[in-house]
Order: C-alpha cells, then structure tokens, then sequence
C-alpha cells in the first residue's frame, strides 16, 4: 500500500474498452463544450464584420440609434458631413433586413445600399467585382455557393431581379445570415425610402476635431465603429447568450455524470480490494487519493480527446455549413480546462461516499 | 426463466449506478428536448401578431411573405384598389419598421407597428391602459416590466420619446418585442409617405380566393393569415435548422456514449450471471433480450428525467429570464424518443457482443 503504487491509475485501465468509451463520452462533453465557445466567438466576430471591417472613421447616424439596423438620416447630411473640414470622404448607407426565398428556404441578409465609388461597400471580393451600377448586387460567396448563385447570374429581391456581379468574402453575419450589398438608389427603390439613409460613413484624419464638428454642424449622432460594433455585440449576446450557456451547462453536467458513473463503476468492481485496503489501515485521506485520481486521469483523457474531437468536428462543420464561424480562443481553452479539472472534482463525490461507508469486514463476507 | 425481469434487476441491482447512468442520458437527452422546445417557444411567440389578427388576408410588397425580419413597402394607391375588389370586407394600411425601445435602464428591439386608430391592426386586447392617442405608444407588459416601466411613463422610440397609453401581452420573445402607434406618427417619425408595409385585409367568403384575387389584381403578395403564419414559421425553423441539427448531434452521442458505457458497465458486474444463465441452457435470445431489456429501462427513465428537467427549466427560465418561452409540444417529444429507442439500440451492441462471448464454464473457474 505504500504511496508509489499507482493505484488509480490501474483502476482505471483495468478495463479498457470501459475506459475508452467513457473518454469517448466525457470527450464529446468536452468537444461540445469547445464548440459552443467557438461557435460563440464566431459569432460575436461574424455579427460586427460590417462596422469591423467597412473602413470608416465614423458612423453618423440618427441621435439614439445603437446597432446597425437603426435610425435614419436624410441623405443630404452626407453633404453637410463632406463640408465639415478634415473630412476625406462621407457616403450614406442604407441597411434593411430582407428575406430571400431560396429553393423553398428562407434566408435572411442584410441588403446595404451604397454609393458605388464611395464608403459602405464590400471590403473583400472572392470574385468578380463591386457594385458599379443600379441593378447590380454582390453577394457572399459561401450564400452564392449554398444556393448556386453564380457570378453573371439573376437573383431576386423582394419581386426586383439583380445581376450578380461580384462574390465578397467574410460577409456571412449572425445565425447564417449574409451580406447583400446593392447601390443605395436600388435599395432606395425597394424599400421606398426615397432620400433616406440608415447612417453616413465618414473617413476622417484627426479625428477628434472632426466628431464634434460634424454633430455640430448636422445635429446627428457621430460614433465609432468599435461602439457599433460593440452595440450590436450586445445586442445579439443578450439574445442568444443564455441559450449557449445553457447549452454549456448541460454538457458540463453530461461530462461530469460519465466521468462519475465510470469511475464508480470501476470502484464497484474492485470494491473487495478497497475493503482490504481499509482493513489494512488505509485512510479515508488516502482512499479519497486513489478515487480522486482516478477521476482527475479520465478528466485529463477526456480533455485530449475532447481537444482531438472540436478539432475534427470544427473542421467537418465549417466544411459541410460554411456560414458558421468557429473560433478556438485562448479563453475558451481556459475555460474546457478549467471545467474538465471540475468534472473531476465533482465526479469523485458519489464513488467517494461509496467507499468511505465501506465496512473492511466485509471483505470477509465475500 | 420467462418471467424473472433479469434486465431490470440487473440495471437496478447497483442503484447509485443506474442513477448515474441515467442522469447522464437524461442530460443528454434534455439537451436535445431544450433545444426543440425553445425553438417551438420562439415560432409561437413570433406569429402570435398575426395569428391574432382579425386580418383574413396579409398583402405585402411582391415577393415578401412574412414580418420578421423582412422589408415590405406597398404604395398606399394599392390599399383603394384591394378596398374596390369583389370580396374585400375591410382593408386597412399598417406600418412595421424595427427600432428599439430605451430607457436609462435598458434596451429592447422592438418592431413597431403604426396603425389607423380604431381600425384592425393595433393590439388585439389591452391589459392595461387604452389606445395610444397622438405621440404615445402602446407596448408589451412583459417588457414594461423588464424596463421597469408602467402606464403614463416615458420611453424613447424612433429617436422620440413617447408616452405608453397602455399594455398589451404575449408580444415580447426571445429576440425582440412590439409595440404600437398610430400611423402617421410612424410615417412622420421615419420621414415616410405614400407607403405602407403591409395591408391587412377581412373577406367575406374564402380567403384564399380573396388572396389570389388581390394578387391577380396588384401583383402583391398576398396570403391567408394561416399561410402568413406558417411563412413566419418557416423562418425560424430555417434560421435555426442547421444549429439544431449540430446540437442535436451532440446530444444524441453524448447520450450513445452515457446508454452504452451504463449497460457495459452493468453487464460486466454480472457477467458470471450471464455464465450461468448460459450453463442453465439460456439461449442468445434470451441473454439479449435481459441487455435489451436494460437499454429500454434506462432510456425509458432517462427521458422521463429528461422530459421532467425540461419542465422544471421553462418554469426557471420563466422566473429569470421572462423572454425566453418554452414550448414542448407531442411531437418533438415523440421524436426525442425515437432517437432514444435508437440510442438504447446502439448502446447495446458492446454489451451483447460480450455476453455472447461469456463461456458458461467461466462459472465454475471462479
């Protein structure tokens, strides 16, 4: 009994085909998990893409808007805003969600009517090029791809047919929505918002001057792209945040039952050798040890297959369902790791309590 | 032999096991149950507009066949053609545009709907309070009251700040809420005229005649309100499908490993039984019936627990997170249990094979 025999450590690979099915188990825990981590911070990065990445100093929009979606502005302040000095160039955009019919699907995207020439369009193309003309629409390539749009092709927006001109890249948004980016005079005439516009796009140099510039001189609010994006973070975080915790605590507690039922089921095959061990004066410290060991060491398997298994399946998702982004970070590492060690931890209650009421005579009873 | 229940007693001999066992296949199969109950919450509340609507007919821009999350603009000069065809009872014009509602205290998207005061299209019943008269606004009691506000308070919307008339329910969901103003006070504060999103319109006879009329008639899109609905349905179920279908497949291999590590590791402890069941002259039939027997036995108690958890869940969600409905309904549940008597099926394999494998005179060696 002395401490340098590793005793859980052969408990535990006593029975292999147990042992792999339970890492098998506890690693799917694991794996999910991860995905929910990633697939969450895929989505946080997929939901501020456009103010992320649009290249603009400044969002001017209707005083209280937040999230891209909100407020309106007259088209004529991107005049006012282009007069104010230090401005290098202003275009409004207007955004509006729309609902295609795809192949008896529906599938949402947010229609951005811009100037062509001018700031609010597509900041990657994958083919083809930007919208330079009425008429004309780029769409994301993964969307396009999804539903054999194809460059040169028709597509059909609320009763309107566009050519499809150009395929941009990263222009897929939350829960599978995408980008559709069109001239602000066709999203104008679709939405029958002649002369409006959802927010003006500035680029600026030195741009504290500027901001307070222009909400001088147009009376509208004046935000940067990191508090948009930040809002529209929010937004959907607070929507769909407590379903992925949710999620993550249900398969935190799937993982901490298979890593309990295996471990007590190891110490109830092997419960003679645990009464032999009391009778032989070990301690409820040192049992505690060995049971403790035991769940610590399918913990950590689990972690490495739970590791093995995100990795693959990540990679399956995104190849079969390309609109989802999936994002391994350093704090949701953290957090897999953090949680495996506590499945450990919890898992060794029950089995714990199994063996401390074992009585060591009934090792004779046998 | 026939009628000694071998199975259950074996799973059921160790009943901390079997309890772990089961917990672990209940929390899978929970995942699977909370998923599809939160999406049938989320499609209930989202038509709940429509489907208490006296509106027969839904006529929108061409092209649209639904409200959430779409853009529909039809020329006002359309709503006196529908009121002078055959068959149209009443015809009344609404707006839907999404902003949100603010507070010092907090936000919420919410659509807004500007409607002719007394005519259909407003709220269907108030709990409190009245119509909204002129620069006020009506809104849903279960966002009142996560804002903290009540009839008479103040509330920014579209940039304005209005005072709540009154309170509706039933209109808040887990992404946005509604609420209600007259017409021309949406039209005036989104700069809009000569449009309106949607036309709602009575028939006297058929509705689906009268849809096809107006169609026929405008080139809108028009629909029954039991299409509209069903086309808002499919949204939801077509936004969410592919995240269901990851989730789902987690859950149900989670749960494959929890059902096959319990009853292998459940065999195993009663593998000399086996042996002497064999020895007794049992035939294969009858040793896979008992495993079989204690597949069906912990599905069938892991999906009581599970379906119990879900319950206690939406009461919890409920309490705290007031937004978030859950909906289980018959045939989602007849499905997870399909998926279950799947999983007991699969789980059973390993266990099989190895009793199978028992030589009966294994018993007399020991």
């Amino acid at each position: 009994m002395g401490t340098q025999v590793p005793v859980a450590w052969r408990n535990i690979l006593a029975e292999r085909r147990r042992l792999a099915i339970a890492v098998l188990g506890a690693g799917l825990a694991v794996a999910l998990i991860l995905l929910l981590e990633g697939l969450w911070s895929g989505l946080l990065t997929q939901i501020s893409a456009y103010p992320d990445h649009v290249r603009a100093t400044f969002f001017v929009r209707q005083p209280g808007a937040k999230t891209l979606s909100e407020g309106v502005v007259p088209v004529s302040a991107a005049g006012r805003v282009r007069a104010v000095p230090g401005v290098a160039a202003a275009g409004p955009v207007l955004t509006r969600w729309v609902v295609l019919d795809l192949h008896g699907r529906k599938q949402v995207v947010t229609v951005v009517g811009f100037t062509p020439g001018s700031l609010g369009g597509p900041w990657a193309l994958a083919a083809g090029r930007t919208v330079g003309a009425d008429g004309e629409v780029v769409i994301d390539r993964t969307l396009a791809a999804e539903h054999a749009i194809t460059l040169g092709g028709t597509l059909g927006v609320t009763g309107r047919s566009f050519r499809v001109v150009g395929l941009s890249s990263g222009t897929r948004s939350f829960m599978g929505t995408g980008y559709l980016f069109m001239s602000l005079h066709s999203a104008q005439a679709m939405f029958g918002a002649e002369n409006t516009a959802t927010f003006v796009l500035v680029r600026a140099a030195g741009p504290v001057a500027v901001r307070a510039a222009i909400a001088g001189r147009t009376g509208l609010s004046v935000a940067s792209p990191d508090l948009v994006a930040a809002a529209e973070q929010n937004l959907y975080a607070g929507i769909m945040g407590k379903i992925f915790n949710l999620m993550v605590v249900i398969a935190f507690a799937a993982g901490t039952l298979i890593v309990a039922l295996t471990v007590y089921s190891a110490i109830s095959d092997r419960l003679g050798e645990y009464g032999i061990a009391k009778a032989l004066g070990a301690r409820r410290g040192r049992l505690f040890r060995i049971v403790a060991g035991q769940t610590t060491v399918l913990s950590g398997l689990a972690l490495i297959a739970g590791l093995l298994l995100y990795l693959g399946g990540s990679r399956l998702i995104t190849a079969l369902w390309p609109q989802f982004q999936i994002e391994l970070t350093f704090r949701a590492l953290g957090v897999v790791t953090v949680a495996a060690l506590l499945m450990g931890m919890l898992a060794a209650l029950v089995p714990t309590r199994r063996v401390a009421r074992l009585d060591p005579a009934s090792v004779y009873r046998r | 032999m026939g009628g000694v229940p071998v199975g259950r007693r074996n799973l059921f001999s160790d009943r901390r096991r079997a309890v772990l066992g089961i917990a672990g296949v209940g929390v899978a199969l929970l995942m699977v149950l909370m998923l599809a109950a939160i999406v049938n919450g989320a499609m209930r509340q989202v038509t709940r507009y429509i489907d208490t609507s006296p509106a027969d007919v839904f006529v929108a821009q061409r092209g649209v066949t639904n409200m959430h999350m779409a853009s529909s603009a039809v020329p006002l000069a359309d709503l006196t053609r529908i009121r002078a065809l055959p068959g149209v009872a009443w015809a009344e014009p609404i707006l839907y545009l999404p902003d949100a509602l603010a507070t010092a205290g907090g936000r919420q998207v919410a659509y807004v709907v500007g409607y002719v005061p007394g005519q259909p299209g407003g709220p269907v019943s108030l709990v409190r309070g009245r119509a909204p008269g002129p620069g006020q606004v009506v809104i849903d009691q279960r966002v009142a009251g996560s804002l903290g506000l009540k009839v008479g308070d103040s509330v920014r919307l579209l940039a304005r700040t209005w005072r709540i008339s009154g309170l509706a329910s039933g209109l808040t969901n887990l992404a946005n809420t509604v609420a209600f103003v007259r017409f021309t006070d949406l039209a005036a504060a989104r700069n809009l005229s000569g449009i309106t999103s949607y036309i709602l319109a009575g028939a006297r006879g058929d509705p689906a005649r009268l849809a096809h009329r107006i169609t026929a008639a405008t080139g809108l899109s028009a629909l029954t309100r039991a299409q509209f609905s069903a086309q808002e349905r499919a949204l939801v179920q077509d936004m969410s499908a592919q995240l269901l279908q990851i989730m789902n497949l987690a859950g149900y291999l989670i749960g494959l490993a929890v059902i096959a590590l319990t009853l292998y590791a459940a065999t195993l402890s009663r593998l000399r039984e086996a042996g002497v069941m064999k020895a007794l002259g049992a035939r294969p039939v009858r040793l896979a019936n008992v495993v079989l027997s204690q597949a069906l036995w912990t599905v069938g108690a892991a999906l009581a627990a599970a379906l119990g958890l879900t319950f206690a869940l939406a009461v919890v969600l409920g309490r705290t997170a007031g937004n978030v409905p859950v909906v289980l309904d018959p045939g989602s549940v007849a499905r997870v249990a399909a998926g279950a008597i799947v999983l007991a099926a699969l789980g059973a394999l390993a266990p099989l094979v190895r009793v199978w494998r028992v030589d009966p005179m294994t018993v007399f060696r020991r």
